[in-house]
This record gives C-alpha cells, sequence and structure tokens, in this order.
C-alpha cells in the first residue's frame, strides 16, 4: 500500500496542477483545512475555507465556472452530495457548467460518526444527473492521474476519495479516465470491484481456487462512465458475476453492470453491497466490513450461496 | 409606470396559457431601469466579456425580465409571442442555454445570489471591473442559501455584487416579523431603502453603489407591491398564477390604458 494517504494525493496533486494552471480555484467547508494550506500558498488567491455552508459552496463553484475557473469543491460526502444535491442538479448541471467534487467521508469511511456521516447513496444520486463523472480511486495514483484527465473537460465529476487504499500498483498508463482494469484472468465467474473491495476480491482468490473456482477479476475506478466492453466480454465469457461495492445496493455499480449485461442471457448475478437501510452500528470501519460481508470470506459465500458454482463439500474451506 | 411592457406580459400570459402576472408587475421597474440606465451590454453579442451581468434569483419573474430584453434587442418580439409554446425558448423560468440574456437558469429560490457571489469572486480573481446585481424576492429571504450567500459576500468583501430585494410583502404574510433592511444591515451590506417602481430613485441608488471590488457589498431594498399598476391584481391575493379571462383582460388593458 502506498504510504501516502489518499487526502496527502489530493492536496499534492492540487498544489503541482494548481502552480502551472491559474484557472484551478479551490472551495472548502472547513474540511482538509489545514492539510490544503501548501495550496493556498502556492496559489494565492485560488483558496477558499467558505464555511460550514455546503449549498452556498456549491453554487459559488459554479459561477466560478461561468467565469471560466476550474472550480474543485471539497468537503464530506454526505453534506457535498446530499444536502447540496439540488445546487449540484441545477446550478452545475442544468446549466452545463463542469466543475470538480472532491469529498471524503463516503460509505461508511467515518463508521464511528453514524449515519449523519455516513454517504452510501452517491453513485445513485450522480447518475441521475447529466454531464456527470463518478470516479472511486483506490489508490494515490489514480487520483492524479485521473483528476489531471477531468477537471477541466466541462463535465462534472466526483471524485469519492476512500479512507484505505487497495494496495494493488498499476501501470500508469493503464489508469485511463472510463476504462476498467482487468486485474486477473479467469474462467468461471466474474468478480468486479470498485475502491478499496479489489484487496478482498485479490484476497478471496485462493479461497476460490481451492475450491476449484477460477475467477476473472475487474477493477472499476470510473463508475460513470462505465466500461461496458469490457464488463460485457468478462461476462459474456464466465457467465457468472459477482459486484462489490461500498455503495447501497440500488442505483450501484451492479445495477449497471446488470444494465449493460441483461441482453447476454443465461447470466448469475450477485452483489455484495450496502444494504438499503441504514448502517446504525457502530464500530471501526473494518468491523463494518466484517459485518456486512466485506471479506474474503463472504465474497467466497456470496459466490456458492448466488452464483450456483457448488464444488463438493469437502472442500469448501470459508 | 411602464405600461406598454405590463401590457406585453398580459399578452404573453393569454397567449402562452401560463405566467405570474403580479409577481412580474411587481419587478418590471426595476428590470427597465438597470437596462435603460445602468448596465454594460451589447445586444449583438450577450456574452461580451465587458458585460455587466444580471441575475435574476427570482425566476418565476421571468416575464419582466423577457419584455426588457426584447425591447433593448437582446431577444425577438417573436421569442415573446412564442413564451410557453413547444417551439419557443421562454418558459416560466429563465433557462440560460436558451434564452440570450438570461444568466442564470432560475427558479428553485435561493439559487441566484450564492450563484452571483461565485461570478462576483471569479470577476474580482481575473481583475475585471464588471459589475453584478441579482435581484432576489423578498419571500425568497426565507431561504437560507440567501444568508449564507450574504455572510460570505461581507466576508470576502465582494463590493463588485449589489442585491436588489423585491420586498412586495410576500414574506411578511408568513413571518410578519420582517426587518428586511435590518436584515441585510446585520450581515454587512450597505443598505439603502427606495421605491422600487420610481426609475429616479433606483438609478440615483444604483449610483450611490461604489462597487469597489474590495468593499462593502450593497443591498437596495426595493419597496413595491405585487401586481402594481393593476389595483385588481395587487396584492397577495389569487393572481399569483392566474390567467385573465377575456373580460378581465379588458380591464386590466383599461387600467393600463
Amino acid at each position: 500500500m502506498s504510504e501516502k494517504s489518499m487526502r496527502q494525493q489530493f492536496v499534492d496533486t492540487l498544489v503541482d496542477v494548481g502552480i502551472d494552471d491559474p484557472d484551478l480555484v479551490v472551495l472548502v467547508g472547513d474540511i482538509s483545512h489545514f492539510a490544503l494550506q501548501p495550496f493556498a500558498e502556492a496559489c494565492p488567491g485560488r483558496y477558499y475555507n467558505i464555511g460550514i455552508c455546503e449549498p452556498t459552496i456549491i453554487s459559488m463553484a459554479a459561477g466560478l465556472s461561468k467565469t471560466g475557473f476550474h472550480p474543485v469543491a471539497h468537503t464530506i460526502a454526505p453534506f457535498i452530495i446530499e444536502r447540496a444535491f439540488e445546487q449540484i442538479k441545477l446550478d452545475f448541471c442544468y446549466q452545463q457548467f463542469g466543475g470538480t467534487l472532491v469529498t471524503v467521508g463516503s460509505a461508511f469511511d467515518y463508521s464511528n460518526l453514524g449515519c449523519t456521516h455516513h454517504c452510501y447513496g452517491d453513485f445513485a444520486l450522480l447518475k441521475t444527473l447529466q454531464n456527470t463523472e463518478i470516479i472511486y480511486p483506490g489508490s494515490p495514483p489514480e487520483f492524479d492521474l485521473l483528476f489531471r484527465q477531468t477537471y477541466q473537460n466541462k463535465k462534472l465529476t466526483l471524485f469519492r476519495l476512500p479512507g484505505v487504499q487497495h494496495g494493488y500498483g498499476f501501470d500508469s498508463g493503464d489508469i485511463q479516465l472510463g476504462k476498467g482494469i482487468k486485474v486477473l484472468s479467469g474462467s468461471d465467474l466474474t468478480i468486479i470491484a470498485t475502491g478499496p473491495q479489489l484487496r478482498n476480491a485479490l484476497d478471496a482468490l485462493d479461497k476460490l481456487h481451492d475450491i476449484g473456482l477460477s475467477a476473472e477479476v475487474i477493477y472499476i475506478h470510473t463508475i460513470r462512465p462505465l466500461d461496458t466492453k469490457l464488463v460485457r466480454d468478462s461476462v459474456q465469457k464466465t457467465g457468472r458475476v459477482l459486484v462489490i461495492e461500498e455503495h447501497m445496493r440500488s442505483g450501484g455499480l451492479g445495477d449497471d453492470v446488470l444494465r449493460a449485461t441483461a441482453d447476454i442471457g443465461n447470466v448469475r448475478y450477485s452483489s455484495l453491497s450496502i444494504p438499503d437501510r441504514f448502517v446504525t452500528e457502530y464500530g471501526s470501519y473494518r468491523e463494518h466490513c466484517e459485518r456486512l460481508g466485506f471479506t474474503p470470506e463472504g465474497i467466497v459465500s456470496k459466490v456458492l450461496t448466488d452464483l450456483g458454482v457448488g464444488p463438493r463439500k469437502e472442500e469448501v474451506r470459508v | 409606470m411602464n405600461e406598454d411592457l405590463r401590457k406585453r406580459i398580459v399578452e404573453m400570459v393569454c397567449r402562452g396559457r401560463d405566467g405570474h402576472i403580479p409577481s412580474a408587475f411587481s419587478i418590471v421597474d426595476i428590470i427597465q431601469a438597470l437596462y435603460k440606465n445602468f448596465l454594460k451590454y451589447d445586444p449583438r453579442d450577450p456574452k461580451w466579456d465587458g458585460r455587466d451581468y444580471f441575475v435574476l434569483s427570482k425566476g418565476h419573474g421571468c416575464l419582466a425580465l423577457y419584455v426588457v430584453l426584447e425591447r433593448y434587442g437582446i431577444i425577438t418580439r417573436n421569442d415573446l409571442e412564442l413564451f410557453c409554446k413547444k417551439e419557443g425558448i421562454l418558459g416560466e423560468h429563465p433557462d440560460c442555454t436558451k434564452v440570450p440574456g438570461a444568466e442564470a437558469s432560475t427558479g428553485s429560490l435561493g439559487h441566484g445570489l450564492p450563484f452571483a457571489v461565485g461570478i462576483a469572486l471569479g470577476l474580482r480573481l481575473r481583475g475585471m471591473s464588471n459589475r453584478v446585481c441579482v435581484l432576489v424576492g423578498d419571500g425568497e429571504c426565507h431561504e437560507g442559501t440567501i444568508w449564507e450567500a450574504a455572510n460570505v459576500a461581507n466576508n470576502l468583501q465582494l463590493g463588485n455584487l449589489c442585491v436588489i430585494v423585491d420586498w412586495n410583502g410576500s414574506a411578511a404574510q408568513l413571518m410578519p416579523r420582517d426587518d428586511m433592511p435590518g436584515k441585510w444591515r446585520a450581515f454587512g451590506w450597505k443598505t439603502t431603502v427606495i421605491d422600487g417602481h420610481s426609475e429616479e430613485e433606483i438609478c440615483n441608488a444604483l449610483g450611490n453603489v461604489d462597487f469597489d471590488c474590495h468593499g462593502m457589498p450593497a443591498a437596495i431594498i426595493a419597496r413595491t407591491v405585487k401586481g402594481k399598476g393593476v389595483p385588481m391584481l395587487e396584492g397577495h391575493g389569487p393572481w399569483h398564477h392566474r390567467i385573465p379571462n377575456e373580460e378581465e383582460v379588458g380591464k386590466i388593458m383599461e387600467a393600463l390604458a
């Protein structure tokens, strides 16, 4: 795993891009204020800690976009995506302005803070709006490369920064907007993972191999636009697919995979996702993962129960 | 009193079978004064870099904006005639992707001012001296984002920004403790109160705003009458979103004669 945190990469990338591009402006809602001081110093006049008023931050960012700037708005996921959703919808998307939203605290990353600080429906919400892109980078280089590819493309792009990383290293040339990555070839089933859950998918492979299953692993950093060709090609080959995502079942990556493969026929589908309910329990991020089945064992269990691939009972070691 | 603009608004509503007549009558004198005497714009190039920005935050008053944009050559008479028609560009709320001269797509209240704060900040960052004027409704001032934006604009000292409040008493119907000037002063805005139907007072108030990019933002609290100009439409009764019948049109036109 990279020694650099996602948030540190966010800062480093903004500083690097901002020094060269005088049109990059950053607005935050009293989050990452101290971390972003290097940007404030390197790019004087282009950093604003607006305070606790997320809808206004989004509207202001759209106004900056109207005057030709590339705004970046940053705070905790539920407050920017859910509280300020109408501002995203109308001020950015309806008016056709581009900008970048960067969130922390998505899904249950802020596990002990409770449901007020969780956000599991952000993919679903943003997918209802035209001219949006949704990116879930699971490692620092992904953020760096994809931010540079998108921040001035006149679309509204969400970067959902996870609290933990998947720890897998990709060739930088493989990190392209809208392109999934085939991490491993297999023949019996397709596992599609996004965000930090790539780690659990990879950790489940030995267990699946032990019961005679060859899994193809696809990693998705760009939820929208989805690489439907990669998904279809794999599912056409294996006929079975498990989608793993730290998002509500409704409206997540799994729904898009289903839509992309609906006409293939005879495909067994399963989803390891957050149930369509509030996650009211407390505990660490890892304990939430264990409770919800985001573990190698949980993946094997899903495969066995939902995908119609039953090895002999004595071979199951989960 | 801009009777001709008011008549045109009524004609549009009757043809389009939709629209908010009293809300438009409340603000048409303000918008007319802005475009006649104050704002810099080029009717042949509505996106001219040197233009001043006018954001109509209370989007449901857009009939007043449309008739003024037509008067000054930014949109056409044909555009007005196609109001709310399937082949037209003018709807009951302005769409800036369709309407030349409309700086924002408004309708959901409380968006225009914070959006304009971003515009004012962007212009200042570019070192440009364009002025930004925003017209908000007093009922719209129930929205929390108005006061978020008011607070931010004061703290950023966005003196290139001027808000005009259409103080027609809509807010006080629901929340009678309505010290509108006191609120804007408390938020740090340089505040004046005028008659929003007097061209002279509107122009004097705008002329007294510094529009200093690093100064206090300005608030002009314009006392207005909803439905101004036609007694039967005035006030907060059933005419808010009603289409007059033939007989009523006759009475309205008579009052505007």
